[in-house]
């Protein structure tokens, strides 16, 4: 069974809700990422690991748009999206966070989330000079659906303060949400655990589950071993710039590549 | 025709390399944009200026001058752009204290000496013919004053440790940090050589130029940054290169075309380097290094 | 009040006028986008220039100033064509230097580009008639509304001030809807407005641009004042003074620019006039530069938010009461 652009509908493809087939970035001579496939599948988190310049967060990069890949293709729910610029492939459904916190820290919590959603009425200057009334409904419905989100995330008290006033950890958890507030088909973590001590981090592993069990799909780069065996499955292992493995933890673990490159 | 381009070309270009290769030393080694560098030029020049109306040899002037840029600058970073740095000024808000302090400066030196043009009172001394070329004496000597100043840069920055330590920050600052460097020293040698070769420029263009106002450094700041930034950030060699290029482009861009077109080919210049050129300064390749201080 | 008095006091309303809309329009790229737009004063002066010359009409054989284009359009129309020309300057300038930039390497190329501005209006005679610049240029409605010197005068006091409750209603419009919103996202973190599905640079020109028309209204409606202008007045340290004004007032609220136009350009160098003359001529604006300078430096390190700093937005949430300004 072929679909029209001749891809490989099995269903393993049909799993996969990201494809990246020989994705590769070189600067100057300097191969940073050379060549790298693998699937982030429907549901899962998908852990990517490696010691220090492996490549990781150069490959998410290019996944999300913000690095030109010097080749290769991202298929996004069968389109090809590399090359994209980041604001086009996020109207398609991919979210973000970055590893120093993304949130606009002179907006509060929740301008922070009112302002994620693309497509808002008022946000186009025809839009804005329309006055209120063209958009006051739509807002309405976005503020409430933000209520939820800080409800559900227990940042009620912090609601009104602005964003550059959080700690470090609350800051990575309202990048969390205020990609929650896209709807987003998959969600790109870039070491979310960074700076963040341990008892909210526990907090966030244990929204990151339950997004999990909602059915969003996660493709996470990460350092802390602990988290990444507790939340991602499968896990895939970068070094140099190449993909070492891709299994789950005891694969990972048993793997002679990988104990190499991380004992070097 | 061309020829005599080329050779006001040479004379300017020996200024501004003075100039760029002092520029782009201090911003290759601490980030810092720094726009009153024009003025600190006017200023040694304006020392110059003085010790030669108090009837010392006009070269004392410049030797005069090139020790104030290097005092002041040490002392303008220490007591006003590393307190901003300390307290987590970022690029853009560095930018707004180096253009107030340039408005201040240029204005108190205009306040002091008026607004009118001042002579820088050098005698040019005889022609000499060289390839076809026309220099005065003068214009010989401040070839080769820029000449030695930069060969003797050249030997700090490759011999001693403080030139070593000043490349190394340079050309990768996170790396030169984690190794324990800069320290304050290598900031303060920084702007020390940045600012005696800012003042060595300053009294040679002035020298060159014949008369000045307070004006005229900043006027030349510009061009200086294009060379400097055409060299490549940090390099002092490129920075000798760039001023080359820009001398020779814009003498003979005054020579062909309006005159008063010249310093548009230097904005020109930088606009296109500061738009297209990758090295070092596309937000890209280069990630928005913070301010050393 | 004697005549005197109401001719200064009328003037320094209508610069009041003009500089707050000035600050408003540099406030919209800087204050909530983000842009360092250190070029500002040349939209403005597009403006005053498109304004002066569609009034001056066509520019004759034996006139003492040469221009280029010319046409005795009637009121309001040069004003809009300023905000027009300003808005199409703006927008060359957004397409060569709105990129992705170190800060401090594109506030350097926004001043080169004012630079460049001021050399070719100055050496091209032809353009806008040099350093001597526009002059004689008539004053709108002059003629139709016959009134006294002194009454006119303050008729052009309430037409600014008109002009100004339109602007603001504009700015208010924009700043208030989402895509106030928008423009402070990408002010604050590019990438992340990006990874929303923001267009950046779209979003940014749209900003530089509406800051550019604005600018370019102020420049007309100052023009059509004073009747004359030269490159002398707009040199790239003109900017600088508003932003320090920006600095001093508060940046993204329309109240602190306001105040800051107040303080700054006019309060201050205004007052300034009122010092009994001392020193050699040129002595008093080369220590009112000095005092800018040290302005702005006092207020970026003392009070580096302004006067009256950005207000916090509080937004009722249905279902949160206790959703506060939390601490603990």
């Amino acid at each position: 069974m072929t679909s029209v652009q001749g891809q490989r509908t099995t269903p393993a493809a049909q799993a996969a809700l990201l494809r990246v087939d020989d994705l590769a970035k070189s600067y100057g001579g300097v191969h940073a990422v050379a060549g790298v496939s693998f699937d982030v599948l429907r549901g899962r988190i998908t852990g990517l690991i490696g010691p220090n310049g492996a490549g990781k967060s150069t490959a998410l990069g290019m996944v999300a748009g913000a690095i030109k890949p010097s080749r290769g293709s991202v298929l996004l729910n069968g389109t090809n999206v590399a090359g994209w610029p980041s604001h086009k492939i996020a109207r398609r459904g991919l979210a973000r966070t970055f590893q120093q916190s993304s949130d606009f820290a002179g907006m509060t919590v929740t301008e922070n989330l009112l302002t994620a959603r693309y497509g808002q009425r008022g946000d186009t200057l025809r839009g804005a000079l329309l006055g209120r009334r063209y958009w006051r409904a739509e807002q309405e419905s976005l503020t409430a659906r933000a209520a939820d989100v800080i409800a559900r995330f227990d940042m009620a008290r912090m609601a009104n303060e602005f964003a550059g006033n959080l700690s470090g950890g609350q800051r990575r958890l309202l990048e969390i949400m205020r990609a929650l507030m896209t709807e987003p088909e998959i969600l790109l973590l870039d070491e979310p655990m960074a700076g963040v001590n341990p008892a909210l981090g526990e907090r966030i592993e244990d929204y990151l589950l339950q997004l999990k069990q909602d059915g969003l799909t996660m493709l996470m780069v990460e350092h802390e071993m602990a988290v990444v065996e507790r939340l991602c499955d499968p896990i895939i292992v970068m070094a140099q710039g190449e993909i070492l493995a891709e299994g789950t933890m005891e694969q990972i673990r048993s793997d002679q590549r990988v104990l190499d490159a991380y004992l070097n | 025709m061309f020829v005599h381009a080329i050779g006001f070309g040479i004379v300017t270009a020996a200024v501004m390399a003075l100039a760029a290769v002092g520029f782009t030393v201090q911003f290759g080694v601490t980030n810092i944009l720094n726009l009153a560098y024009g003025d600190v030029m006017t200023a040694s020049a304006f020392v110059a200026y003085v010790s030669h109306s108090a009837g010392l040899n006009p070269w004392w002037g410049m030797v005069l001058g090139g020790l104030f840029g290097a005092v002041f600058s040490v002392l303008l970073n220490r007591f006003l752009y590393t307190p901003f740095i300390r307290r987590g000024a970022r690029l853009f808000t560095m930018i707004i204290v180096t253009i107030a302090v340039s408005l201040i400066l240029q204005n108190c030196l205009q306040a002091i000496w008026g607004p009118d043009f001042v002579s820088a009172n050098m005698s040019a001394g005889a022609s000499v013919h060289m390839l076809g070329m026309i220099f005065t004496t003068s214009q010989l000597i401040l070839i080769a004053i820029a000449a030695v100043a930069l060969a003797g840069l050249h030997g700090l920055l490759r011999y001693t440790r403080l030139g070593k330590a000043m490349r190394a920050t340079a050309s990768d600052p996170e790396l030169a940090r984690n190794c324990g460097v800069p320290t304050r020293r290598v900031i303060d040698g920084a702007w020390l050589l940045s600012g005696l070769l800012c003042g060595l420029a300053g009294v040679a263009l002035v020298t060159e130029l014949g008369s000045f106002d307070f004006t005229t450094g900043s006027a030349f700041l510009v061009p200086v940054i294009a060379a400097a930034v055409l060299g490549g950030v940090g390099q002092p060699y490129g920075a000798m290169l760039g001023a080359l290029v820009i001398g020779l482009a814009t003498e003979l861009a005054g020579t062909y075309f309006d005159p008063t077109y010249k310093d548009v080919v230097a904005f020109g210049v930088l606009i296109v380097v500061l738009l297209i050129r990758p090295q070092g300064i596309f937000a890209e390749v280069a990630s928005q290094k913070e301010v050393a201080a | 009040m004697s005549l005197a008095w109401s001719f200064y006091i009328s003037t320094v309303l209508v610069y009041l006028g003009v500089d707050v809309m000035a600050c408003w329009g540099l406030n919209l790229q800087y204050g909530y986008t983000g842009i360092l737009n250190f070029s500002f004063i040349i939209y403005q002066s597009a403006g005053a220039y498109v304004a002066a010359v569609l009034t001056l009409g066509p520019n004759t054989a034996g006139s003492f100033q040469q221009y280029i284009g010319g046409a005795n359009l009637p009121f309001p129309l040069p004003i809009i064509a300023g905000g027009i020309a300003g808005g199409l300057l703006s927008a060359v300038a957004g397409v060569i230097a709105l990129r992705r930039l170190r800060s401090d390497y594109q506030a350097m190329v926004f001043l080169v580009i004012s630079l460049i501005a001021t050399a070719v209006v100055t050496s091209d005679v032809g353009l806008f008639n040099g350093p001597a610049g526009l002059s004689l240029i008539p004053q709108p409605l002059s003629t139709a509304l016959n009134l006294s010197l002194v009454g006119y005068r303050w008729f052009y006091v309430g037409l600014t001030a008109v002009i100004c409750l339109i602007i603001y209603a504009f700015l208010r419009l924009i700043t208030s809807a989402p895509l106030g919103r928008s423009l402070r996202a990408v002010r604050d973190h590019e990438q992340g407005a990006a990874a929303l599905g923001k267009n950046v640079t779209g979003l940014r020109m749209t900003s530089f641009v509406i800051g550019g028309v604005i600018a370019g209204i102020s420049g007309a409606v100052l023009v059509e004042f004073i009747s004359a202008w030269s490159p002398g007045g707009w040199l790239y340290q003109e900017t600088f003074v508003l932003f320090t004004a920006l600095i001093v007032g508060g940046t993204a609220n329309n109240a602190g620019a306001a105040l800051g136009a107040l303080l700054v350009p006019v309060a201050f160098l205004e007052g300034s006039r009122f010092l009994p003359q001392f020193g050699p001529p040129g002595l008093i604006d080369a220590l009112q530069w000095v005092a800018v300078g040290l302005m702005a430096l006092i207020f970026v390190w003392f009070w580096p938010r302004g006067l009256l700093p950005e207000r916090r937005r509080i937004i009722k949430l249905p279902g949160l009461p206790q959703a506060g300004t939390g601490q603990p």
